[in-house]
């Protein structure tokens, strides 16, 4: 075999690299996956799995459709910036289908936002638990959802 | 070299052209089920990543340290159960100098109890030698030049066109070089995945038109976020550029932080 005069070593040597470069070539073309590229040097079809993902938290207006009692009540008060989810959990299932039920809270979530601290600002509204009307039933005294109101 | 054209070769001219014309289309259909395993996804249409520059804020002067932004982190991402963190609060407690010495501050205590996800407990230090405290949320700062995406020898950690860094977990092989690169500690290797993991800026929510979930929980605005290529009216990201002289976390490094912060001290780094 003799190509253009060349001595068969390098013919090999050709044929050879010829062939492992063909195979990357090849394996590149077949592994890579379209969207590759397609925003910069990764794959652009990760976005979309990310995107897939479920979400837990439904956002508070997605509350006021049904809830618009608690909904404008609870935006008229001091707790007027808060969530209701930040009391309530998360509820993207319960308002897909109200079935699936929505934690109650009880006294117990106040504190983690009114318990005295220095190293919370001192514009924030902040109580000794224990020496605030003895660390009773919160509830007894404010409404979770209009807190200045007494029940 | 002259070959005579024998019946032989020709069915063998033949036979390697029909084989040829099978081989494509069977390559094409095997390119096609390949890619259809590596890339299969049911990701949400219409929604254009380069028409979006999302970008968070966080004013540390506000934060209670109530810990619902890190719980919700939690939840809303299946976080695997322990140590590991999306996003966490720092507390950072300053004591005042000891009588006589010169210094101008005392020793920094910072501490970040299960990522201050239930709260944190009472003053470490007595309320007369202290000299100042207060509440640092932390998460991906969302680097211009973010180091975890340089080494990522994969291309699996990537900045996406609209700020957020992404993990691509089909394709990370959880080197763990990401965790390394990171300044701001911000990432972990997942024990149930074992690829990494951080902040996506809750992706799939944004993308949905929600806010992430730390953002949505928060009870004092101490999370600020926005869309910088559409502002809305009274923009809260831009009310806050507007209003507070911010700072970035470790600026020396060169990463150019997206993420700013008002109302922090010098020694948060
Ligand atoms: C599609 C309508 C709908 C939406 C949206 C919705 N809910 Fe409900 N919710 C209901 C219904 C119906 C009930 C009564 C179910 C029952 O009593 O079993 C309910 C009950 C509740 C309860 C009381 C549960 C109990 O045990 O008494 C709470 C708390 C609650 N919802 C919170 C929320 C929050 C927070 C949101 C927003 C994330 C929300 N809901 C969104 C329909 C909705
Ligand atoms: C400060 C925390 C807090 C926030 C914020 C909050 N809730 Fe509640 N919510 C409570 C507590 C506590 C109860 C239980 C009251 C009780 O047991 O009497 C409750 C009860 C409820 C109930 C049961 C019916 C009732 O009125 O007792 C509904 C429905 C409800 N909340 C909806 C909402 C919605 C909708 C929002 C947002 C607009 C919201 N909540 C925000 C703390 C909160
Ligand atoms: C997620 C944090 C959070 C939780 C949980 C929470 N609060 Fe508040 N509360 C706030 C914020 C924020 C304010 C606004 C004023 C401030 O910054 O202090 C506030 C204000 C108040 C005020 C003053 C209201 C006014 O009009 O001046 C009362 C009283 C109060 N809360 C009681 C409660 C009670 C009772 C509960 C338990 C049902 C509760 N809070 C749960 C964050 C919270
Ligand atoms: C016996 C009734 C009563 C009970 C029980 C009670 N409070 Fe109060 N609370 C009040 C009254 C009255 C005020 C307003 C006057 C004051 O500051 O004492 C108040 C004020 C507050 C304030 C605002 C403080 C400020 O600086 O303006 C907060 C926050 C608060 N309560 C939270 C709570 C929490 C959390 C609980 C449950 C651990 C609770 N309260 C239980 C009666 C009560």
């Amino acid at each position: 075999m003799r190509l253009f005069n060349m001595p068969p070593q390098i013919v090999r040597l050709c044929l050879v690299t010829i062939g492992i470069v063909g195979s990357y070539l090849v394996a590149r073309a077949v592994l890579t996956p379209p969207s590759f590229r397609e925003y910069g040097f990764f794959r652009g079809d990760a976005l979309k799995d990310i995107m897939a993902l479920p979400p837990q938290y439904g956002g508070k207006v997605s509350c006021d459709e049904c809830h618009s009692d608690q909904f404008t009540k609870l935006n008229k008060g001091g707790h007027k910036r808060l969530s209701c989810e930040v009391c309530h959990g998360p509820g993207y299932a319960h308002t897909q289908s109200p079935d699936a039920g929505m934690h109650k809270p009880t006294f117990t979530v106040c504190s983690k936002c009114h318990e005295a601290n220095p190293s919370r600002p001192k514009t924030h509204k902040q109580i000794v638990l224990k020496e605030h009307y003895a660390g009773g039933k919160c509830m007894e005294c404010h409404v979770p959802h209009s807190p200045a109101e007494v029940p | 070299m002259s070959q005579k054209l024998s019946r032989r070769n020709v069915l063998a001219k033949i036979s390697a052209a029909l084989a040829a014309a099978c081989a494509a289309p069977a390559a094409q259909a095997a390119k096609a089920t390949v890619q259809k395993v590596l890339v299969e996804s049911g990701g949400a249409k219409g929604y254009d990543p380069t028409k979006h520059k999302w970008a968070m804020a966080i004013d540390a002067s506000r934060c209670i340290g109530c810990g619902s932004c890190a719980d919700a982190c939690k939840k809303e991402n299946h976080v695997p159960e322990g140590h590991y963190y999306r996003t966490w609060i720092e507390r950072y407690v300053i004591t005042k100098p000891k009588p006589g010495s010169d210094e101008a501050r005392g020793e920094v205590l910072v501490d970040s109890p299960e990522g201050g996800m239930h709260g944190f407990g009472p003053c470490p230090v007595p309320k007369e030698e202290l000299l100042q405290s207060f509440f640092v949320p932390k998460l991906c700062n969302l680097c211009l030049h973010s180091p975890c995406a340089q080494v990522c020898p994969v291309g699996a950690t990537f900045d996406s066109p609209d700020g957020a860094v992404l993990v691509d977990r089909k394709y990370c092989i959880g080197c763990g070089f990401c965790i390394q690169a990171c300044p701001y500690g911000c990432r972990f290797m997942s024990p149930v995945t074992h690829t990494a993991e951080k902040c996506t800026l809750c992706y799939h929510r944004i993308t949905r038109g929600l806010k992430p979930a730390c953002v949505e929980v928060c009870p004092v605005q101490a999370r600020i976020f926005g869309d910088l290529k559409n502002p809305v009216p009274d923009d809260p990201l831009q009310t806050f550029y507007k209003n507070n002289r911010v700072q970035t976390l470790k600026p020396h490094l060169g990463t150019e932080p997206r993420v700013m912060y008002a109302g922090i001290d010098k020694e948060v780094r």
